[in-house]
């Protein structure tokens, strides 16, 4: 199984193991892929289309984190065609939800906001929606405020595939999906919360966070949710 | 009883024709939902009773459904040794004749007999049912049937879906036998690859191929899917097939069982089809019970059996392996591929997954094998497709082509054309994640390839019809609204694109997008569908996408002109009345004041909006009527009529000058701006007319000693009578408008002597050209042009017509040359090429020359003029034609035959077309289209030279009054903002103040309609033909009058 | 030469930018020695002039009075900027949104009310449906996030501006 390929990266040549993703071999050999789905440890679901790449010979735009290496593969990571999409992309989830930094626990350390300024975009051209969302502060450490969601279904992975409970799902059909906790019961009525709060952790933004921060004070430990698969895989 | 065995296969299918072709008459009902939707349930009751009652010895069956929606309900007659009657539109009341005649041994009444069927060829199978009926036509010589080739369809509407044995009567479950008696995996997998036979869900993948990973993915547990999860609105294939036919649906899948090792299938069916997973329960119970699913199956010892899942109508769940997650109780979301189904699907099992019409194609490639399959269709699209063919066509239904035949052949000649006489403007292919083909791609033929580079796609075989009362933005808006309703939320592009990109399709229909949304919106749904996910998201952004690019002037205009053409789009528009209007008069506005008492007031609501409201009260196209919502409870509201009432009771009376002086009263100050206009016909007078108001300036040359253009001078005095032509300019003359007449632009004056003097000009020349035909004899004396002999006329000169006159052509140029000749008392005969309904003039002016003795005939094509020694017109030759293909106007183009025909004459007028003469342009600068007019802006109407506006037949072509009075109209509209740097045409306009609550019930008065001077008494007088309405006559029409201009206030 | 002319204005913001733009210290030396402030909360001008060369934008449009404020602005100003979170996005002010007018209104003015409890409309401009980003009211030239966007951006973007060049504003500037 650690048969190994060589893959070309905006032009490097890489050498990889068969069966990992493009994704995977670009964060690996420092090759910058944006993604906001996408978290090391996890299952992939290819959901934000940020990570959409290039490759030689294949007419449509590829997902990296779902797309497999092959031997000879050339990817390009960027392109005023992937830099507009990504931008867009980027600018569609500010205008789907009411993400107002200025009030967010977690500015200054938001996925969400870092990708933006990354790819320099100053203002949002579509028409925001301002849904109106709740907020769920039931549960007695933690709060899922709504306006900030942006359904990369990090947390259910995280719940489901690291912790086991499956607390977390998505429901309801295109923009009206909402993350809901066992079944649209509140979170702090949720019998199968551990209150583990890797979700919390595992969250890009200010959707999920922990109670008695203030503005610009939510920072997460990303990678020990990552670190904890990585170790089990070495048992 | 199980089958194993070959005997007892034949005894199965004996007792099957036993009942398909029993030794007394079968009566079969056709009924699908379709058919039972339309009244079928009630006529197959009727039936069952009557016989009973009578006693009588009939077998009465019901069957599926044979296609021809528009037509329902459908019933079959079969008497042994005759051939199968289908009937249509067959109700309970009928059903009593039908029987009597069928006991009398003779054929049903003719008004419901459709067609014929002699022999039946179900591929895998063939039925004899008899000849005879030599009145009654072939089912292929229906126009909706001819060109049909029925294979996926090959038993529906003929056999009773419910019963096995009629199934295996006609030769079912024979490829399955085969199959299994050949013990040849491979060598199905290979004659399904050598078929071509392509996925007919709609992406096209090489089924062959397909099966062929299954067949080589290892273990032993592997699916087979049937998605029956038809989801786009209009199409409904897979209903029909599935109700109709749905053992050809297991036989398939059991072959492909056998073939690629899976000993398990599951069709997916939409739980909004009851009748379909009925019918499908049934059959595989019955398949069963006769050992063709289960164990053992064939006593060949292949185990496969079939099971239905319903599911709950998420549009997405038609994508595989969302379709594949809601079979594992997930919630219906795609995955991602890789991995493949083939590798890891349902259960993370190998799985193959195949559209309904795929698998009615196995089992006669297994029968025929695949050359044959080959034979139809084009090269890299074989074999035929399914379509629903729905929308503005006459004929709609089910429809069953090789692939590859062009679209003109669905619409025009198996759907008929257009269903209400408009003109068909695009077709839609493959529902939500298709596209809109312009008309005038019609040609194209129907494949994957060619649809694909068109931006559209098969899909699972829609085809929605399109007419001019279609809005293309909306088209493009309801489409998204569907697919970002439908999307599943998963991934950014397609959840929350979709509604963005329904967001800006919603400012164009309420008028709020500006020329940068355009952009925006293209750029949008080209990252939609670049990145989504899944094929929902990656095909939705094709409507749009395809109206972007084929229809964008629809898009501008709702932008630039804040108008839907179509009418559709509500917010952009007064009423359906004034938005069809080239004028857009505001029509119920004068109704109401007219209804109210007040004359003086409609009058001025009238002349505010239409300088010429009597000339035009007598000879608009009126497409008002056409748009009038009153026409969908009765017949239209005859708003013409009414505002001829309006002008000729204050232009011909009077109050002329008391209401010409409250017009005057309306003009803005003057401006001192000097705008100098060309052509003092209905384009230049109305031009002149707001320019004045405006208060600037005007200056009209013509080169004609009056001014009224064509009105004048090719409209008949019995037509239009120019005493109130005269009104009508003397009032405009009256806001200080000047004429230069007798000034020919090119002669006299230049276009740049002009442009020294005025600081705007519009250009308004009529259409005073004859195309002349390139026919021997045109030199002869006697030929004339139709518009200097209507111009002779009506200037009282000399005109040399004699006893009999041919007028060539079919446009209203043709029809008045023709009444006017009979009223020189000529005997006048109309030749026109195509045929009698293919002719463009107003229906109502063709009735009324026949009225007056004109004869008409149709599909000739002028050949030559014979004359005598003299140089004299002796006869016209012209040459027979027949219909031939449609041409992209929708028209049968003639074909000429070897007949020719001679008419005697000496005199022939020439009407085939006008145009432009463009001479007087010379040296300006302006630039031309190839047709000889010229190019402007669209909407301001400014030409390639500056402060030159062009205006009516010189940019359009030859045309009607109306719509030139609307490019004059909309030129003085332009002038002014250019002249004047700001909006001011709403200051023409006073506050009208009038009742603004809709009736509240509305008058219960059949439409009235002028009378008119007998035919008698019209020959040898040019006395006005039409009448007019009464004063009390137009009072009653306007209270007729739904006003669609109210809106609610409530919002 | 000229100077420039520049015109500030506060619509429904905090005049946290406009403190912002004060705290590019001695760099304002730098701005007025080309160019003249015409019109903000600093100058005493009673209307938005007209030829103002740079308009520098605070705050979401919320009401009647700034959209028309900003229709004015924008027919008399050559550059538009939205300067801060609120003139870019609708920040703050754009929370209001999905609550309904009449419910907003008589939530503070009524049942929030210590005292005279009644929605005011008499010298008030009346709200808009929604407090929108300023794009969506009129066209911008240069968008400048930040709550409140950091002084050197401020002064980046006026230097650039001053100088006839186009800000390149990159990746310098984020939301919030």
């Amino acid at each position: 199984m650690t048969e190994k390929v060589k893959v070309r990266i905006d032009g490097e040549v890489i050498a990889a193991t068969a069966g990992q993703t493009i994704l995977e071999v670009a964060r690996t050999n420092n090759k910058y892929i944006p993604a906001l789905c996408y978290m090391e440890g996890l299952s992939t679901v290819g959901a934000c289309r940020l990570c959409m790449v290039e490759v030689s010979g294949v007419s449509r735009l590829l997902p990296a984190c779902t797309t497999p290496i092959q031997e000879g593969l050339a990817v390009a990571t960027t392109s005023p065609q992937l830099e507009s999409y990504r931008k867009m992309a980027l600018e569609l989830l500010f205008a789907e939800r009411n993400h107002v930094c200025a009030v967010c626990v977690s500015s200054g350390h938001c996925e969400l906001q870092t990708l933006a300024q990354e790819h320099g975009v100053t203002s949002v051209r579509y028409p925001y929606s301002y849904p109106r969302l709740s907020v769920d502060t039931t549960h007695p450490r933690f709060v899922l405020d709504h306006n900030r969601c942006i359904l990369c279904s990090r947390c259910v992975r995280t719940c489901a595939e690291v912790e086991g409970a499956h607390v977390w799902d998505v429901a309801g059909r295109g923009v009206g999906s909402r993350l809901v906790s066992e079944l649209q019961r509140p979170w702090g009525e949720s019998t199968s919360c551990t209150s583990c709060g890797k979700c919390v952790q595992a969250c890009p933004t200010g959707a999920m966070a922990e109670k008695g921060w203030a503005v610009e004070e939510m920072t997460k430990r990303r990678a020990a949710v990552s670190r904890l698969t990585s170790m089990r895989e070495g048992e | 009883m199980r089958i194993g065995d070959i005997a007892a296969f034949a005894e199965v299918r004996e007792a099957g024709l036993a009942k398909l072709l029993p030794s007394r008459p079968r009566i079969a009902v056709g009924m699908g939902t379709c058919g039972s939707g339309n009244g079928a349930e009630a006529v197959y009751s009727a039936f069952s009773s009557e016989i009973d009652a009578r006693g009588l010895a009939v077998q009465l069956a019901p069957v599926g459904c044979f296609g021809f929606c528009a037509e329902e309900p459908l019933v079959n007659v079969w008497v042994p040794g005759h051939p199968l009657l289908m009937l249509h539109g067959v109700q309970p009341n009928h059903v009593d004749g039908i029987l009597n005649a069928i006991h009398n041994g003779t054929p049903p009444p003719a008004e419901i007999v459709l067609c014929k069927i002699e022999e039946w060829d179900h591929i895998t199978g063939h039925v004899k049912y008899g000849t005879g009926y030599p009145d009654v036509p072939n089912w292929n010589e229906i126009p909706f049937f001819n060109g049909q080739v029925k294979t996926v369809l090959r038993n529906c509407g003929l056999i009773n879906p419910d019963d096995i044995e009629e199934y295996i009567a006609v030769g079912g479950y024979q490829a399955l036998y085969k199959v299994l008696i050949d013990q040849n995996p491979a060598g199905v997998i290979e004659q399904v690859k050598a078929s071509k036979l392509r996925g007919r869900g709609g992406a096209g993948y090489l089924t062959g191929n397909k099966w062929e990973f299954l067949a080589k993915a290892p273990g032993p547990d592997k699916y087979l899917i049937c998605n029956a999860d038809e989801g786009d609105p209009g199409a409904y294939m897979n209903r029909n097939e599935i109700e109709s036919d749905p053992h050809a649906l297991l036989e398939g899948m059991a072959i492909a069982g056998y073939v690629t090792g899976a000993s398990r299938g599951i069709i997916y069916v939409r739980a909004e089809y009851p009748l379909a997973v009925l019918r499908l329960e049934r059959a595989i119970e019955q398949a069963r019970a006769s050992g063709l699913l289960g164990t053992n199956i064939l006593g060949r010892g292949f185990d496969f059996d079939i099971e239905t899942v319903e599911g709950a109508g998420a549009f997405v769940c038609g994508e595989e392996t969302a379709l594949i997650a809601s079979l594992e109780d997930q919630s219906g979301r795609p995955r991602v591929r890789p991995p493949f189904p083939a590798q890891k699907g349902l259960l993370g099992k190998p799985t193959n997954i195949n559209n309904v019409e795929t698998w009615y194609n196995i089992a006669p490639i297994v029968t025929k094998g695949p050359a044959w399959f080959t034979e139809t269709g084009s090269a890299k699209s074989a074999g035929t497709k399914v379509f629903s063919l729905v929308g503005k066509v006459k004929s709609t239904g089910l429809v069953e082509m090789p692939l590859g035949t062009p679209i003109s052949t669905f619409i025009y000649a198996i759907g008929g054309g257009s269903s209400n006489g408009r003109d068909i403007k695009a077709v839609q292919t493959g529902g939500p994640s298709g596209g809109c083909i312009p008309a005038d791609m019609f040609d194209t033929p129907v494949d994957y390839e060619t649809l694909a580079q068109l931006g559209s796609i098969m899909g699972s075989g829609g085809m929605v019809v399109m007419d001019d009362d279609n809005c293309m933005v909306d088209v493009a808006r309801y489409f998204i609204e569907f697919t970002q309703a439908e999307s599943c939320g998963k991934c950014v592009p397609c959840r929350v694109g979709l509604d963005k990109a329904l967001r800006i399709l919603n400012g164009f229909t309420v008028g709020t997008a500006t020329i940068a949304d355009i952009a925006a919106l293209d750029e949008l749904c080209r990252m939609v569908r670049d990145t989504s996910l899944c094929g929902l998201g990656q095909s939705a952004p094709n409507p749009v996408l395809t109206s972007l690019r084929h229809f964008r002037n629809e898009f501008e205009d709702h932008i630039v002109a804040k108008r839907c053409r179509a009418g559709v789009c509500e917010d952009l528009a007064i009423s359906p009345c004034e938005n069809s209007c080239p004028l857009h008069m505001n029509i119920p506005r004068f109704l109401q004041l007219y209804k109210e008492g007040r004359l003086e007031d409609a009058f001025l609501s009238v002349i505010l909006d239409n300088p010429l409201p009597a000339s035009t009260g007598r000879v608009c196209q009126h497409p008002c009527d056409d748009h009038c919502r009153r026409a969908g409870l009765d017949e239209s509201v005859n708003m013409r009529d009414v505002h001829r009432v309006i002008a000729d009771e204050v232009l011909l009376s009077d109050k002329f000058d008391s209401l010409a002086a409250r017009v005057a009263a309306r003009k803005l100050e003057p401006t001192g701006r000097e705008v100098a206009i060309i052509g003092a016909g209905p384009t230049g007078l109305t031009c002149a007319y707001y320019l004045a108001l405006f208060g600037h300036s005007v200056t009209v040359f013509d080169s004609r000693p009056a001014a009224g253009g064509m009105l004048r001078y090719a409209l008949p005095e019995y037509r239009l009578p120019k005493k109130v032509l005269d009104k009508e300019i003397e009032l405009i003359e009256r806001l200080g408008v000047k004429f230069q007449f007798n000034v020919s632009v090119g002669e006299e004056t230049t276009l740049n002597d002009i442009a020294h003097q005025f600081d705007a000009v519009f250009m308004a020349i009529g259409t005073w050209k004859e195309a002349w035909v390139y026919l021997p004899g045109t030199e002869l004396t006697g030929v004339m042009p139709a518009l200097p002999f209507l111009e002779a006329v009506s200037r009282e000169d000399p005109v040399p017509v004699g006893k009999n006159v041919v007028v060539i052509g079919g446009g209203n140029a043709a029809i008045d040359s023709a009444r006017t000749a009979r009223r020189l008392g000529a005997e006048v005969t109309v030749v026109y090429r195509r045929e009698s309904k293919d002719m463009p003039a107003i229906p109502e002016e063709i009735e009324a020359a026949k009225h007056e003795g004109a004869k008409f005939v149709y599909l000739a094509a002028p050949h030559r003029i014979v004359g005598d020694g003299n140089g004299q017109v002796r006869a016209l030759e012209a040459v027979r034609t027949k219909p031939g293909e449609f041409d992209t106007s929708g028209r049968r183009r003639p074909m000429p035959t070897d007949e020719v025909i001679r008419i005697d004459c000496d005199t022939v007028i020439l009407a085939v077309g006008e145009k432009v003469d463009p001479d007087f342009c010379k040296a300006s600068g302006l630039v031309l289209k190839e047709d000889g007019t010229i190019e402007v802006d669209r909407y301001s109407l400014e030409s390639s030279r500056e402060r030159f506006y062009a205006g009516g037949d010189l940019i359009s072509g030859a045309s009607n009054v109306s719509n030139a009075m609307g490019f004059g109209k909309k030129a003085a509209r332009n002038i002014d903002k250019r002249l004047m740097g700001q909006k001011r045409f709403a200051s023409l306009i006073p506050d009208f103040v009038y009742e603004m609550e809709p009736p509240s019930a509305p008058s219960e008065c059949r439409r009235h309609v002028p009378g008119e001077l007998p035919a008698a008494k019209r020959v040898g007088s040019y006395a006005e033909v039409s009448l007019g309405l009464t004063a009390l006559a137009a009072l009653e029409e306007t209270s007729r009058c739904l006003r669609c201009d109210i809106r609610s206030t409530e919002r | 030469m000229d100077k420039v002319r520049i015109g500030t204005c506060w619509l429904d913001g905090c005049s946290g930018c406009h403190m912002s733009l004060l705290d590019i210290d001695e760099g304002i030396v730098a701005v007025l020695r080309k160019a003249d402030i015409v019109f903000g909360p600093l100058v005493d001008a009673q209307e938005w002039p007209e030829g103002v060369d740079v308009a520098l934008v605070e705050g979401a449009v919320s009401s009647q009075d700034d959209l028309k404020l900003a229709q004015t602005l924008r027919s008399r100003s050559k550059i538009v900027v939205a300067l801060g979170d609120c003139a870019v996005t609708g920040n703050v002010p754009s929370m209001r949104n999905g609550i309904p007018r009449r419910v907003l209104l008589e939530r503070i003015y009524v049942e929030g009310a210590t005292t005279c409890p009644g929605v005011p409309t008499d010298g008030v401009p009346a709200l808009l449906k929604q407090a929108e980003p300023l794009h969506s009211a009129i066209k911008v030239d240069v968008h400048v996030p930040g709550c409140p966007p950091k002084p050197n951006a401020i002064l980046m973007v006026l230097t650039d501006l001053l100088e006839g060049r186009e800000p390149d504003l990159g990746s310098k500037l984020r939301f919030g």
